[in-house]
């Protein structure tokens, strides 16, 4: 059988054909050639779904690699306003706001907004989003999106800060390496079925997102908790106005803990003030009192104007100096230089200070930091106050030395403890250790910087010796660690009113020391702002020194052991 | 031509055509069920991360210390709080001799014994 038996069918079925496919490829023309773009456009926009890809935000982790931050996937809630009928939103505000617990006219305000997405509540629990889930509700949609948490609550909190709801750090070290923190965000165009669901691993094209560095910080979380705990008791204990501790390695500079009070948890930020969240200990300025004796000491010892044996008539008490007479908290005779600074004598310090003369003092506070930022990388460090010798007027040599007249910062004094603790060297502060991406490559590494020489090694042991006689006989006793030898300086300053005077029931209690002595791991400064009823750095500061000192270095002797023994025990 | 060598030519251009169809609603079925197993997988990474930030909040220092100081309001017992057990074959039994015997500081001083610790056979 063949076709050409039924030609003459075949040719009007064939011209049938014929007409039809040359109408087709007419059409075809018209849609290929004019009406092609528009076509696109439209079918793009039904098959292809834009998705940015959020980066995860990097981790902050302690110097033993404890995660501090934590990233959890949370939903977000949002609404497509004109999918949802009017009749039917009165009945979805009532029910979201029972779940979500948020004002009905918030809601009302965002639904009847006539928008095809508005975020409604953004990061809900996961209960809330379940709950809000079986309500089954067209018109709302969840996004995932990752939200910050802080597994320690508040520890160090001043110190770590917190991101907002965009990931964008606000405080602390979010805010300071927030660009390597934060990542780089991707993008995907993923295609949608008839329903204009995505599907999910069908993707046109794709920008993978880079995930956020990871902060590798010098902080010690349990020496901050032991710092942070010790501190807790001294803010209640004495109903203090404020409270700070830095506890640093003094031969590195590297931050080991820093805490302040009040404090805050960092899980709920958003509802507190603004008098919480600030870093006390390198934003708040202090007259430094007698812990500021030794600038003076150490300039006198340098210049080699006195040794620790020459002698200091310290005038029973009472010495008038231009218009101002200037006392000692107890009354005291002749003192040994060494005495002066033990028994933290203001009249013996001023006529060392005279001997010096205005240039020398004010060379030696600037050589130990003061009055200039230290460069630490946290936000908001300020610099302090320190007046040029030209500036001074007759009785800033009575005032000055002995930490009156300056503004200092808890963070300078424990640089300028940790100078004399090492040998002599200001060393820059540093809070960061390392930064490295999500496989633990190191991408930037940050060393201990010296700043500059401040005094010579046989100064730096000389005045160690004398705080560690402060600390053993003077009015430091209270700082005595069982086991191990410790040197310091309490300090006790009075505050300024606001009239300009100085108050007699508000003061700043303080205590500067290192531990062990001969060979200093730790430096820590205690201040304590407005304690009551005791106010002596001698009572309030010097125990908190003693606490965190003594737990401190048992705690690095032991890990130190410990690290040791798994060094000896590894497989060669 | 052949009409059975035509309809052939339109069989296997047919098959054709449904192998490509099926090709492409296969890989749709496909990239439902990888959908599903995506999401199924991500759900596991969220509550992974979820546990993994209870855990460290659990183990954190600041955790174990309230831990700790909620239970350090205890009460070092007093003399009368104190019993003395005796191991016997039913268990542990109240040493009833040293129960009722009173010191000279207590017959003095009033204290006497005021509660008993009764022990509960296994």
């Amino acid at each position: 059988m063949y076709i050409s038996n039924y030609r003459p069918r075949s040719e009007a079925v064939f011209l049938l054909f014929l007409v039809f496919l040359l109408c087709c490829i007419a059409r075809l023309f018209l849609i290929q050639f004019f009406r092609s773009a528009y076509l696109t456009g439209i079918a793009n926009k039904q098959h292809n779904l834009f998705v940015e890809l959020e980066p995860l935000r990097g981790i902050i982790y302690d110097t033993n690699l404890k995660p501090q931050t934590i990233n959890i996937p949370m939903d977000s809630l949002f609404a497509s306003a004109n999918a949802i009928k009017d009749k039917d939103k009165e009945t979805i505000i009532r029910q979201l706001s029972q779940i979500l617990n948020i004002n009905q006219a918030y809601l009302r305000d965002r639904l009847y907004r006539k928008k095809s997405f508005i975020w409604l509540v953004r990061k809900l629990t996961p209960g809330q989003s379940q709950a809000v889930k079986k309500l089954n509700i067209k018109g709302l949609g969840f996004l995932k999106e990752s939200k910050r948490f802080y597994p320690n609550s508040y520890l160090a909190s001043q110190i770590i800060g917190f991101a907002g709801l965009d990931n964008v750090g606000l405080e602390g070290i979010e805010v300071y390496y927030d660009k390597y923190l934060k990542g780089e965000a991707g993008w995907a165009v993923f295609l949608r079925d008839a329903r204009q669901k995505k599907l999910g691993p069908l993707e046109e094209k794709m920008v993978l997102p880079k995930n956020g560095y990871d902060v590798v910080l010098t902080i010690d979380e349990v020496i901050q908790y032991i710092a942070e705990r010790e501190l807790d008791k001294v803010f209640k204990t004495y109903h203090a106005r404020g409270a700070s501790i830095i506890v640093m390695d003094p031969h590195t500079g590297a931050i080991i803990a820093l805490a302040n009070r009040p404090t805050y948890d960092l899980n709920v930020h958003s509802k507190v003030s603004k008098d919480r969240i600030r870093n006390r200990a390198i934003c708040d300025l202090f007259e430094p009192g007698s812990v500021f004796k030794i600038v003076t000491a150490s300039a006198a010892l340098e210049e080699k104007k006195v040794n620790e044996e020459d002698k200091f008539f310290c005038e029973n008490g009472s010495y008038r100096v231009a218009s101002h007479i200037l006392h000692d908290h107890q009354p005291h005779g002749w003192l040994t230089f060494r005495e002066v600074i033990k028994q933290s004598s203001n009249i013996g310090t001023t006529k060392v200070a005279q001997m010096l003369g205005p240039d020398i003092v004010f060379r030696y506070i600037k050589l130990f930091g003061f009055g200039s930022k230290l460069e630490v990388d946290l936000p908001g460090e300020v610099s302090g106050i320190t007046k040029g010798p030209r500036q001074w007027s007759k009785i800033s040599i009575a005032a000055i030395p002995i930490g009156q007249e300056v503004g200092v910062t808890t963070l300078q004094l424990v640089s300028a403890i940790s100078a004399i603790a090492n040998g002599g060297q200001l060393m820059k502060p540093y809070i960061v250790k390392e930064i490295r991406d999500k496989q633990g490559e190191t991408i930037k590494k940050f060393s201990p910087v010296m700043v500059r020489k401040v005094i010579s090694l046989d100064t730096a042991a000389r005045i160690k010796k004398i705080l560690t006689g402060a600390v053993e006989e003077g009015t430091g006793r209270l700082a005595k660690i069982n086991g191990f030898s410790a040197a310091g300086k309490t300090g006790t300053a009075q505050k300024l009113e606001p009239n300009g005077t100085y108050s007699h029931n508000k003061f700043v209690a303080s205590f500067i020391g290192f531990a062990p002595a001969e060979d200093p791991i730790i430096a820590i400064v205690v201040t304590v702002d407005e304690p009551h009823p005791y106010y002596f750095g001698g009572v309030v500061a010097a125990p908190v020194f003693k606490n965190v000192a003594g737990d401190s270095i048992r705690y690095l002797r032991t890990n130190q052991l410990v690290n040791e023994s798994i060094a000896l025990n590894e497989p060669r | 031509m052949r009409l059975s060598k035509f309809l052939s030519t339109v069989i296997f251009v047919t098959c054709l055509c449904l192998l490509y169809v099926y090709q492409h609603t296969e890989i749709f079925r496909l990239a439902y069920v990888g959908q599903k197993k995506e999401a199924q997988f991500q759900d596991s990474l969220d509550k992974n991360s979820i546990l993994r930030y209870n855990r460290e909040s659990n183990a954190s220092l600041v955790s174990i210390g309230n831990k700790i100081s909620g239970y350090a309001d205890f009460q070092m017992p007093d003399g009368y709080r104190l019993v003395r057990l005796m191991p016997s074959r039913e268990g542990l039994k109240l040493n009833q001799e040293a129960a009722n015997r009173q010191t000279l500081l207590s017959r003095l001083f009033g204290i006497k014994r005021q509660a008993e610790a009764k022990t509960i056979n296994p």
